[in-house]
């Protein structure tokens, strides 16, 4: 037998911004620099996205050796407040969409 | 130089400071003269390009407007918070007794120390990873600092790693 489920008597739409959910998702890229440190490069990647010491020694070192790495996606705002957060750490960060140049 | 004990250490309940005296004066006068740069030089002045880079990739570009709204809101709170973990390492090297550091303070002498080297190796002008030291440069006492602020840094981003 299949349960028959009471129709909801009010509909809960989940909370959306259309306009931001259907577009593409914000990249934040960590550019390489003459200056700062390859130790404190990987040590903020680890404070900041909480990655683990592996993981983020492989993204130092996309920086370091190919000029640049993603390191973080999301949400405009995700991506605003992250790349904030490198740049009071010193690191030269921006974001872009997806998929742009 | 004879070589000594790393500046700091990570031990069971924090971190241990060892600098002397004179290597604490120095810090704090070139944390100093970041906050003096920080309160006085405008937005824009070179000196601060890496401390204030574009938020977007495209800031010139489709991005523009983005670019201009982060920045009238973001570079306020970016200096706030410069001068805020500036204002604590140089409160806590005041303190001559001071031989030990929490992992909270001694990120914030992390991220202060990278402030002044920023400063510094923009106004050196390096751009090469292996800048070696020059002792005919009339910029080699500055260079010297700037290695020494290096060996500092990577210490303390050391003990916090390993603490």
């Amino acid at each position: 037998m299949t349960p028959v489920a009471a129709a909801p008597s009010t509909i809960v739409r989940p909370e959306v911004d259309e306009s931001t959910a259907l577009d593409k998702p914000w990249i934040v890229l960590v550019w390489n620099d003459p200056i700062n440190l390859m130790s404190y490069v990987t040590f903020v990647f680890q404070k900041l996205f909480g990655y683990s010491l592996e993981k983020a020694t492989e993204l130092m070192l996309d920086v370091h050796e190919k000029g640049k790495a993603v390191v973080s996606s999301g949400n405009r705002e995700k991506a605003e407040m992250d790349v904030y957060r490198l740049h009071e750490h010193g690191l030269w960060a921006t974001m872009q969409k997806d998929g742009d140049d | 130089m004879a070589r000594r004990r790393p500046p700091f250490e990570a031990r069971r309940n924090g971190y241990a400071v060892n600098l002397d005296e004179e290597e604490r004066h120095f810090v704090r006068r070139l944390v100093g003269e970041v906050r003096e740069l920080l309160t006085s030089l405008p937005a824009g002045d070179p000196k601060m390009g890496r401390l204030f880079p574009p938020a977007y990739t495209n800031a010139s570009g489709q991005d523009a407007d983005a670019e201009a709204e982060y920045q009238r809101l973001m570079r306020d709170e970016l200096v706030a918070s410069r001068l805020d973990s500036i204002g604590r390492i140089d409160e806590l090297l005041a303190d001559t007794t001071m031989t030990a550091l929490t992992a909270e303070q001694l990120n914030a002498f992390v991220v202060s120390l990278n402030a002044v080297r920023l400063i510094l190796g923009t106004i050196l002008g390096i751009t090469d990873e292996d800048d070696d030291e020059d002792p005919d440069s009339p910029l080699a006492n500055e260079m010297a600092m700037y290695n020494y602020l290096s060996w500092l840094l990577d210490s303390a981003v050391t003990a916090l790693m390993q603490g």
